[in-house]
């Protein structure tokens, strides 16, 4: 409480993002302005492990927009260890690179849709992405990360419910199978953040046809 | 750029049109791209809506219809959308997904600007076929390279400056010249123009022999307005031609009717080895039938030479035919030494493709007898030369018609009163075979014998059959029935209902043309036989457009030209040819060639429907 009275409330990219408008539940997908994104790091834990790249991509009326794409190296503070296996992102490649402070302004920036409003937010897994980029806010700006937010994984374990399926089932790859979408060779935040966007369009397609109608943004809404 | 679009680059590049493109712009190209997502069973497109982008798809299919045929079935790294953006007219098609299916997006400005800047993805999206059809065949064969065996022009074999004199000279000074030249002949020319020729024969026969006296002019005994050949024809069809006619000298003119020279039959031994002219000059001297059919096994090698030369298929088809009436020939008379001469005049006639000079190296044989008027079609003979021939033939590789269509088949060696009998009967019982049959006029070309019999015998059906309403709406119902596959999905064949198969019958789309222009031809009433020749008839009596004889006549060299790669390959590795193309073999821009060709057909097809009156 005394924080709050102290410090400025999120300035810049951050308060501009609290200025903007909550899309409503009952607005279509396909009206939607959203921002597949996807982090990657060197663990599960902010508070442990390290943001390496940052990877979206715009996906509006029903398409991903390739030519909104972006993609950031991180520089860690610490080393980048043994993840370095899993991203092939070693760290003398890092070591140019911005910190997470310096491109997080740009990050959030992204979450702006013209308006403005909110762009939601779509990730696999997306505690990942709301728990380090929450964490880099607080940090920079001492306020929290409001998004809304479509996570992939949890939308294809509600197509799922009912259907016996293994632990895997719900990992970025193997739903990508079950939609009949195209195996990526590579693996980096951009690539992932487009695998993201892909599927998201397969399960609406499928959504959409369950349930006889446009679909909204609080079918898919964590 | 953005090097994390690698995938979506690497995709492009490795698909036609875009893998034509330089890597800069590749590496640009994906993020003008979109990507859309179409579940199973849903439509992409809709015919009536316009369309501002053009569609790649990345995984899946998309069935493309006009409502209620199969136009195209398309797979990963195929193309739609195109034809509504460059019409800039709405789309004429559905598009439905039939599979789940990710589709790269591309926005019609920057297709635009591809296609204004990258020659290779403006031809590969060019609104017909034509231009496509035409690079190629352009690409297929490289006639400047050209085989030695259509290299060879007449004018190649002339060699010495032919010995000449006025048809005023006496008999005596004429034979004097041509001893002194050491000649066996001599060109008689009055006011620079050639008016005769005199050859050793004609001293021996029409002076020594029938006592004239040697101080008569030589113009009494000479050949007057002897055969003569254009110095540009084929050295190979004009040898065909004298030792058909049994003719040793052949003066030769030039484009203005001056003597460039003589040719004269030994002239072919300075033809490389590889000639074909060779196999007729060696069948010449074979007196066997084992003899003839040891020579036809040099055919397959000749066409197989012939395709590597990049000969063109009309071309190849040509020799080929000429090569087989060369052995039919022989066959023949090898038959009428052992027989004895026929008991009346007669034609040995050959039918279908051999008629219309399109042989390639697998198919049956089709041929039969025309007897004069006053023959006994009864007699013993004719079905003892038949069976000869057409053994001999089936020794020779062709295989016996399976509709015995054949000079064996007493029905098809009968007087030329009764061959109008047969025509006749269509008109009374018009069933689809009496159709077929009649059809077998239409393609039908004198070898031996009597012509005269023959090209009469055409010229009266010919007449008849283009003023009959009835069979040319049988004929236009049979040519628009048989139609191509719609062309190639995941390497298979992609037939009409959307069912695939393993192999491609090329012949069904090389027949679908020759009935095409069968059908024109008769309707223009005219006697030509080859396919192409018969579409340029229809196309300058406008019975057909400009564009689509053109399309026609190149969708049919392309096929041509394919089956003969195919059997002349066959052939090489000791396999029996066929008509049977294996889809993944094919390289993909045969496939895609094949397509249009296809395509071509169908659409001519279409024309014949909707537009002639048809009996199906």
């Amino acid at each position: 409480m005394r924080d709050l009275l102290r410090r400025p409330a999120s300035p810049g990219p951050l308060a501009d993002l609290e200025a903007a408008a909550e899309p409503a539940r009952d607005t279509p997908v396909a009206e939607l302005e959203l921002v597949a994104l996807d982090l990657e790091t060197t663990g599960l834990d902010p508070r442990r492990h390290e943001v390496l790249s940052v990877g979206w991509v715009p996906v509006r009326g029903g398409e991903v927009v390739l030519g909104g794409a972006r993609h950031l190296p991180v520089r860690p503070r610490g080393n980048v260890g043994d993840s370095a296996v899993v991203h092939g992102l070693t760290d003398d490649a890092l070591a140019s690179a911005p910190t997470l402070e310096e491109v997080l302004p740009e990050v959030v920036t992204a979450l702006i849709g013209p308006g403005p409003v909110r762009r939601v937010l779509v990730a696999h897994f997306s505690r990942v992405e709301t728990t380090f980029l929450g964490a880099a806010c607080r940090e920079a700006w001492g306020a929290p990360l409001r998004v809304p937010v479509v996570d992939t994984l949890e939308v294809e374990r509600r197509l799922l419910r009912g259907t016996p399926h293994a632990a895997g089932a719900v990992r970025l790859d193997a739903c990508r199978v079950r939609h009949g979408l195209p195996r990526y060779r590579a693996h980096s935040a951009v690539v992932d953040a487009i695998a993201c966007a892909e599927l998201f369009l397969a399960q609406c397609a499928v959504l959409e046809e369950r349930l006889g109608r446009p679909v909204v943004l609080g079918d898919v809404r964590s | 750029m953005e090097v994390e679009l690698a995938e979506v680059r690497d995709f492009l590049a490795a698909h036609p049109p875009f893998d034509s493109l330089p890597g800069t712009v590749l590496d640009e190209l994906p993020t003008r791209c979109t990507l859309r997502y179409a579940r199973r069973g849903s439509l992409v497109l809709r015919a009536g809506l316009t369309n501002d982008r053009l569609f790649v798809v990345r995984s899946g299919a998309v069935d493309i219809t006009d409502g209620t045929r199969l136009v195209d079935r398309v797979g990963a790294g195929g193309c739609f959308g195109m034809s509504a953006l460059i019409e800039k007219a709405p789309t004429r098609y559905d598009v439905t997904a039939i599979e789940d299916t990710l589709l790269i997006t591309i926005p019609q400005p920057y297709v635009d600007d591809l296609l204004e800047q990258h020659e290779p993805v403006a031809v590969h999206f060019a609104a017909t076929h034509r231009e496509r059809l035409r690079s190629a065949l352009g690409q297929l064969q490289q006639p400047q390279r050209g085989s030695a065996v259509f290299r060879t022009s007449v004018r190649d074999l002339l060699r010495v400056t032919p010995v000449t004199a006025s048809p005023d000279v006496s008999i005596t000074e004429a034979a004097r010249a041509m001893a002194e030249a050491g000649v066996s002949s001599l060109l008689l020319m009055e006011h620079g123009r050639l008016v005769g020729i005199l050859t050793d024969r004609d001293l021996r026969r029409r002076v020594l022999a029938a006592e004239v006296s040697p101080d008569r002019p030589v113009r009494e005994v000479m050949t007057p307005d002897p055969v003569t050949v254009r110095a540009d024809a084929l050295a190979l069809e004009v040898l065909l031609e004298m030792t058909g006619r049994n003719i040793h000298h052949l003066p030769v003119l030039d484009e203005h009717d001056a003597v460039a020279g003589l040719v004269t039959t030994t002239d072919l031994v300075r033809l490389e080895r590889s000639n074909p002219v060779y196999l007729v000059t060696d069948l010449e001297r074979q007196t066997d039938v084992e003899g003839v059919v040891r020579l036809a096994g040099r055919v397959p090698r000749i066409v197989d030479q012939l395709v590597q030369e990049d000969a063109t298929a009309a071309d190849i088809g040509r020799v080929t035919a000429a090569l087989t009436d060369a052995l039919t020939v022989r066959l023949i008379q090898i038959a009428e030494a052992e027989l004895g001469p026929a008991p009346a005049s007669w034609c040995w006639v050959a039918l279908g493709s051999a008629a219309r000079e399109e042989l390639a190296l697998a198919g049956d044989q089709d041929n039969a007898m025309v007897l004069a008027d006053d023959a006994d079609p009864s007699h013993p003979w004719w079905g003892m030369l038949a069976e000869r021939v057409v053994a001999g033939l089936e020794a020779c590789g062709r295989e016996r018609c399976p509709g015995d269509v054949m000079a064996t088949n007493p029905r098809w060696r009968t007087t030329a009163r009764g061959w109008r009998r047969e025509f006749g009967r269509w008109s009374h019982e018009p069933e689809p075979d009496a159709v077929l049959a009649a059809a077998i006029f239409y393609d039908m070309r004198p070898v031996h014998g009597d012509t005269a019999l023959v090209t009469a015998l055409r010229d009266d059906v010919v007449a008849l059959g283009s003023r009959s309403e009835l069979l040319l709406a049988y004929l236009t119902g049979q040519a628009a029935r048989q139609r191509p596959p719609i062309g190639f999905f995941r390497g298979f064949v992609l037939e009409d209902a959307g069912e695939h198969r393993d192999t491609l019958d090329i012949k069904r789309g090389i027949s679908a043309v020759v009935q095409i222009a069968r059908v024109h031809a008769l309707r223009a009433a005219s006697p030509v036989l080859p396919t192409s020749e018969r579409l340029a008839v229809a196309r300058a009596r406008g019975v057909l457009s400009a564009e689509a004889a053109t399309d026609l006549i190149d969708a049919f060299e392309l096929m041509s030209y394919l089956r003969l790669r195919h059997q002349a390959e066959q052939a090489r590795q000791g396999l029996t040819p066929d008509n049977h193309l294996n889809p993944s073999t094919l390289g993909s821009l045969d496939r895609r060639h094949l397509r249009d060709a296809f395509q071509v057909v169908r659409s001519a097809q279409h024309w014949l429907t909707t537009r002639l009156p048809q009996v199906p």
